[in-house]
């Protein structure tokens, strides 16, 4: 038994940052009801954008960029943290200008945008930053292992962890507890009263995707310590996401970082026991609570059902 | 925005100008390939491709089941004419049965659990589904190979009564494939335009006034999605003898990804024909720009956002509001009020 | 919708559509040149990967078969005939591997076909190779199956196999560390049949195996296989984990500074992927067919002539990869000398059981190309990182090598059965 506790440690750590990679994603799809596939290449984007601010590859060898080499690693980090999602979500507003015809249609056209937006990004990054795997440095305080009960755990993995309960948190304070957050899940229920109002519909949805888009350009600064980090690593993020905000049900967020919680739960004791079957065990847990409740754990009824 | 239903049907007869045309190039298509540039195995690849992707339209498009998972029955009719070929006997008419079998088969349960859902959740519990099968094809690689993929599957002799044809080239190969591909687009067109093929619109419209009328929606869902996955599990068969090999790429995701991004371009959703001009206009761009710049993928992600952007009704639609047109400045007329939008 | 917005949007469309049309036309203008005669230029379709999970290793791969085609064409090109070449992204899938060799073959007139990383694509390419007798060079795909069961008379083997590299790490780190492995095996044919030429290994040397975990490909996240492997405490780690998911399982084992206790067998570190890297990624021992610090004559020129021909890239010396592109083109280019002709029976002839001298290779021993199993027998290096590197190019440091005869995968001896020449078609290119 005692074998097991460090399995459901880490299987917590996972689903916390399962949490965070499906964030983003179902905040765009619980208040636009757009299935965000550009998501992953967001995800990337935050990441290469954070990869360049930290290396200084904005500014080449100029005297400024001398000078911000030898600043230390920390303080580039935190700005890094702050730029890429901030860029990331420059994108992602550009990618909502883009849907803006979409509207008002099937949600497939939102999803099929947003797929061959995925494509490019992605091949946009190929073009600038080269296909060869890239590696993100982070400041040795959070780098580096520690030992708990004989076994060695990662400090890294604890402080994403940690990043993204903090995430959760504030996307969850900005959503109930600011007006912000009341205005923009009005939207999502009633966009004529919102509208009514005096709220201009169209820059709300700007805001959200860039948010939705920030979260995700996050996840990837966070993430590629430990996925690492190619033009094509968004691949990897949609389908858990994807699996993440069905399991909990379409726009529930309260759904979504419970269902990221048993996935991280059951890839990490299934990595344990039945390794063969970790990546498997994500889509069985799908079929079996998608068979059981139609709408996921906590779901509601969402117009992406017609 | 236009929608299948306001293209008028056809009862009856299946020979329409637009059959006339598609059967003409496709059986005249093996004397002008190589002189425009082409090649005669991607005529292959692209008449089994059209096959998929009318078969996948009738859940698509017609009964409006986004599925995203389909390349999992293409895959399966793959694997099932394969192991055919190699563990009971080398036949043609065989392993095509044996192929459509299996696919039916595979569709048949995955659509039971599936046709009592709709939207999101259809969708996504179709890709749990692919991913599952194509996770069992890598995983069982005992069977199918995994990645190496099942190799040395034989393009078996083609026996019509007494009659015995080699059709191990893609000269004769395409002929084959060619003249299924019209049996089987004669059917679907049949299928669609018969009342059954209403049914499928109506239950697309609104399901719960489907319902009420006295459809067995779900029976009919289900039948859709086993009927939708035989015509995959053909093409698979087809596909296996053209790449002599099946792996278990065709139903990733991102193949599955790729067979509704061409119906839609091409205008599935609008027309009958929609699969079969998002196919073509998929593969040939694909060749050529793939032969000029290895970005290919950015300038045809380009190319399709604006297209759903500027025309999602895809090539068909667009087609079709240019007939539209056409015809208004020839009357001379006002333009009649467009058609109401549906969500 | 008003009126005017539909005829700009439909303007828009057909703008696209005329577009699309010129495209269409362009490149059609088809030139099938069949004179005869030595003017004529000798085609080389090359099918590496530019997209997917290998798209850097095709990168690397194909800078290095165009080095030797160029500078092949320098010296008048082979037989009187310039070499002129076609690349076609092969997107690291089979079927899409299949099409680009049909279209090489039967549209580009190409001759003969180069380039591999993934097994599946070599696969799909020799297929269609085999059935027009086009010679097919797999240079980069490192699975023991391509020399095996899946080999091919028009198909040659380049690089080393995962049998080859734990022939040469195993019994080293047995001898080093011990004898209680654990083997980490990505659960597809790869993983596995890499697996089951260590496990035999671990026999013969009288070590044990503790436990195997499997890990599923895809998989990003090694923390619970981690955990596992401490619980287990084996002296060994043997892993036999490619692509994406070897990226991620290196980032993490450097994290938790796993990578020297236990001892960790890895297979082979393809140059490209692991490129300015930080060192720490590079743990255990590996094997390499090829390292540019090596310290033989004709190693230096051969770095400078990289750097000259690619001054822009981001790589600065090559790499194994490169060194397997380069080469296997440059010895086809040879045979086709050779055998005085562009035949491709002929030049198949040349090639099988050709003897390449250790000092063109720029390795240790005499290559050469099995006659049974088209397999390149070369001398195998077993690598490690560097701990005192003398610029940040130089991340391995070379621990020993072992001849071709050492380290030779004698089961696929047994299960590679070649056509007949006489049922591989035959033609002039």
């Amino acid at each position: 038994m005692m074998e097991l506790v460090p399995h459901i440690i880490n299987g917590l750590t996972l689903g916390l940052l399962f949490a965070l990679i499906a964030l983003g994603f179902t905040l765009i799809v619980g208040v636009m009801e757009v299935i965000n596939l550009a998501h992953g290449s967001l995800f990337a984007l935050g990441a290469y954008f954070a990869l360049a601010t930290l290396g200084g590859g904005w500014f080449g060898s100029t005297e400024f960029g001398v000078w911000w080499l030898s600043l230390p690693i920390g303080m580039r980090y935190v700005f890094a943290l702050v730029v890429g999602p901030l860029l990331a979500a420059g994108a992602g507003m550009i990618i909502e200008l883009c849907l803006r015809p979409t509207y008002g249609k099937a949600p497939l056209y939102g999803l099929l945008l947003t797929f061959g937006a995925a494509l490019v990004v992605e091949e946009l990054i190929r073009l600038i930053w080269g296909t060869g795997e890239q590696s993100l440095t982070v400041p040795q305080a959070i780098n580096g292992a520690f030992l708990m009960g004989g076994l060695i755990f990662s400090k890294y993995k604890f402080f994403a962890a940690g990043f993204a309960l903090l995430a959760i948190g504030g996307v969850w304070f900005f959503l109930e507890r600011t007006p912000y957050g009341a205005i923009i899940k009005a939207g999502s229920h009633d966009s004529e009263m919102v509208r009514a109002l005096g709220y201009d519909l169209s820059k709300l949805r700007l805001l959200v995707f860039g948010f939705g888009a920030s979260l995700a350009g996050l996840a990837g600064i966070i993430l590629t310590p430990i996925w690492g980090l190619r033009p094509h690593v968004g691949l990897d993020v949609v389908i858990p996401a994807f699996l993440i905000i069905v399991i909990g049900g379409v726009g529930s967020f309260w759904g979504a970082v419970l269902a990221a919680v048993l996935v991280g739960l059951s890839v990490g004791i299934t990595g344990a026991y039945a390794p063969a079957w970790s990546m498997m065990s994500m889509y069985l847990l799908l079929i079996a609570i998608v068979g059981v409740r139609s709408r996921g754990l906590l779901g509601r009824k969402s117009a992406l059902e017609n | 925005m236009i929608s299948l239903s306001d293209i008028p049907a056809r009862g009856g007869s299946p020979f329409t100008p637009a059959m006339g045309l598609f059967v003409a190039l496709l059986l005249t298509a093996p004397f002008w390939l190589e002189p425009i540039g082409l090649y005669h195995y991607l005529g292959i690849e692209i008449a089994i491709w059209i096959l998929f992707a009318l078969g996948f339209n009738l859940l698509f498009g017609f009964i409006g089941l986004h599925s995203f998972g389909h390349g999992a029955y293409l895959g399966v009719g793959a694997y099932a004419f394969g192991l055919f070929q190699q563990e009971v006997t080398v036949s043609l008419w065989g392993g095509l049965a044996v192929a459509i079998l299996a696919a039916t088969l595979a569709g048949a349960i995955v659509g039971a659990f599936v046709s009592h859902r709709r939207g999101i959740y259809f969708a996504l519990m179709t890709i749990a589904f692919g991913q599952v099968f194509w996770f069992g094809a890598i995983k069982l690689h005992s069977i199918t190979g995994g990645e190496d993929g099942l190799l040395g599957i034989a393009r078996p002799d083609l026996v019509v009564g007494p009659m015995r044809l080699d059709i191990s080239d893609n000269i004769s190969l395409y002929w084959f494939v060619a003249v299924i591909l019209v049996l089987a687009v004669v059917a679907l067109w049949r299928i669609v335009n018969a009342p059954f093929g209403r049914v499928l619109q109506a239950i697309r419209q609104n399901e719960t006034r489907a319902q009420f009328v006295g459809y067995n929606v779900w029976l009919i869902k289900w039948l859709t999605f086993t009927l939708s996955a035989a015509f995959a599990g053909l093409a698979g068969g087809l596909f296996a003898m053209a790449q002599e090999s099946a792996y278990p790429d065709v139903m990733s995701l991102h193949q599955s990804g790729l067979i509704v991004m061409m119906v839609l371009i091409g205008g599935g959703l609008v027309s009958f024909w929609g699969p079969v001009l998002g196919v073509l206009l998929y593969f040939i761009a694909r060749d050529i720009i793939g032969g000029i710049t290895e970005t290919w993928l950015l300038w045809f992600g380009l190319m399709f956002v604006i297209m759903v952007m500027v025309r999602p009704e895809g090539v068909a639609g667009l087609i079709h509001v240019l007939r539209q047109k056409f015809a208004q400045t020839q009357q001379k007329t006002v333009a009649p009020a467009s058609n109401p939008e549906r969500a | 919708m008003s009126k005017s917005k539909l005829t700009r949007r439909a303007l828009l469309g057909s703008a696209a559509a005329a577009g699309g049309l010129a495209a269409f036309a362009g490149p059609w203008k088809h030139n099938r040149v069949w004179a005869a005669g030595t003017d004529k230029p000798i085609k080389i379709g090359i099918t590496s990967d530019a997209s997917g999970q290998y798209a850097n290793s095709g990168a690397s791969d194909r800078r290095g078969m165009l080095m030797a085609i160029s500078e092949a064409n320098a010296k008048g090109g082979v037989l009187g005939r310039k070499i002129e070449t076609t690349h076609i992204d092969t997107e690291t899938t089979p079927a899409t591997g299949s099409r680009v060799a049909e279209r090489l073959i039967s549209r580009e007139d190409c001759g003969f076909l180069v380039g591999a990383v993934s097994s599946g694509v070599a696969n799909a390419i020799s297929q269609v190779a085999q059935r027009n007798g086009v010679i097919y060079l797999n240079t980069n795909s490192s699975s023991p199956t391509e020399s095996g069961k899946n080999c091919h008379r028009v198909k040659f083997v380049w690089d080393g196999n995962g049998t080859n590299f734990a022939k040469a790490a195993v019994r080293n780190s047995i001898d080093a560390y011990g004898g209680k492995v654990l083997l980490l095996t990505n659960d597809y044919v790869w993983g596995h049949d890499t697996a089951k030429a260590t496990r035999t290994l671990i026999d013969q040397y009288g070590g044990e195996v503790l436990d195997e975990i499997l890990i599923p490909q895809g998989t990003r996240d090694f923390s619970a296989a981690l955990l596992k492997i401490q619980q287990t405490n084996p002296d060994v780690v043997a892993a036999a984990v490619g692509g994406d998911d070897q990226i991620a399982l290196r980032q993490q084992v450097a994290q938790l500074g796993m990578g020297s206790k236990p001892a960790w067998i890895n297979n082979q570190q393809d140059w490209p992927d692991v490129y300015g890297l930080p060192l720490d990624n590079l743990f255990g021992v590996f094997g390499t067919t090829w390292y540019y610090g090596l310290d033989l004559p004709g190693v230096k020129e051969f770095v400078e002539r990289y750097q000259t021909m690619y001054p822009d890239t981001s790589m600065r010396v090559p790499g194994n990869v490169f060194y397997n592109g380069y080469m296997a083109t440059r010895e086809l280019l040879a045979a086709i000398e050779r055998a005085g002709s562009t035949n491709n029976i002929a030049i198949i002839k040349q090639l099988e059981g050709h003897v390449m001298a250790a000092a063109d290779r720029m390795q240790h021993d005499d290559a050469v190309i099995d006659p049974i199993t088209h397999q390149v027998q070369q001398t195998i290096y077993l690598a490690t990182a560097n701990d005192e590197p003398r610029n940040e190019q130089d991340m391995f440091k070379i621990l020993t090598q072992s001849s071709p005869q050492d380290v030779r995968d004698e089961a696929s001896l047994g299960s590679c059965k070649l056509e007949s020449y006489d049922d591989t078609p035959s033609f002039d290119a």
